[in-house]
């Protein structure tokens, strides 16, 4: 049996006393199995060696979207609520326009997303809705270069509700475009990809943060 | 063989996945499809007129 020993300072004169709080119930203080001071709650602490879950915005691997038909992002922890997707200078070789799917651990869901993307020129908003993902363009051509900025929220119960803002730098257009969808089960992953599947990227860097 | 980019936040690791053989047969396909219907949507030009 492992034993407990309370140890004064021979150099001190202080009287250090280990007090029971008013209560009824009886609880118990396992001291940590290492050499180290404990910390209470009078003062500001600086924490290390511990993981923060929610609160704390973490990077993703920021990953060049110059091959493949998708980019999938893997792995987002369950305790995530918000989800920022980030495109600098994305490109496909195609006139399909990309789009961001939702997923679960068994794979992406690719119906039952509710809203509508438009792309902002001059003199016109042309608009469309799509229930395969959040649609992000309305419209494209293989030069399109976009960059923005994609938000996913948790707004309760698998319901994720996504907007998103992008504008291309190869012509003046900005894309406008929001969605809810709600999964089967708990999101695990992300994939930008086309509508038609077929195209593939050809340019930029895609990567997320996650809290 | 066709393929896509998996990140794994876990790891950290970015991996090339190639599509299997059902998925490049889907691809195929679908790619195929789209030329036809992209022959299909092209205009179709007049016959030139049988000279006397």
């Amino acid at each position: 049996m492992s034993s407990v020993a309370i140890q004064g300072n021979a150099a001190g004169a202080g009287v250090f006393t280990i007090a029971s709080p008013n209560s009824a119930s009886s609880y118990t203080a396992t001291l940590p199995t290492a050499t180290t001071t404990l910390v209470g709650t009078d003062a500001t602490q600086t924490l290390t060696n511990k993981t923060i879950q929610g609160g704390a915005i973490t990077s993703g691997t920021a990953v060049a979207s110059t091959s493949g038909t998708s980019i999938d992002f893997t792995g987002i922890p369950s305790y995530v609520k918000r989800i920022t997707v980030m495109f600098s200078g994305v490109s496909t070789n195609g006139t399909s326009v990309p789009i961001l799917r939702l997923g679960i651990s068994s794979g992406i869901e690719a119906t039952g997303y509710l809203g509508s993307t438009s792309n902002i020129v001059t003199g016109s908003t042309p608009t469309s809705t799509n229930t395969t993902g959040l649609g992000l363009a309305q419209a494209i051509d293989a030069a399109a270069i976009y960059h923005g900025h994609i938000f996913i929220t948790l707004l309760g119960s698998n319901l994720w509700v996504m907007s998103a803002v992008l504008s291309r730098s190869d012509t003046a257009l900005t894309t406008v475009a929001s969605s809810s969808k709600t999964l089967s089960g708990t999101l695990d992953r992300v994939r930008i990809t086309t509508v038609n599947g077929t195209d593939t990227f050809d340019a930029g860097t895609i990567n997320i943060l996650y809290e | 063989m066709t393929h896509r980019i998996v990140v794994d936040l876990q790891t950290g690791v970015t991996t090339q996945v190639e599509y299997t053989p059902e998925e490049q047969a889907v691809h195929d396909a679908a790619v195929a499809a789209q030329q036809a219907a992209e022959l299909a949507a092209q205009p179709i030009e007049p016959t030139p007129e049988a000279q006397p």
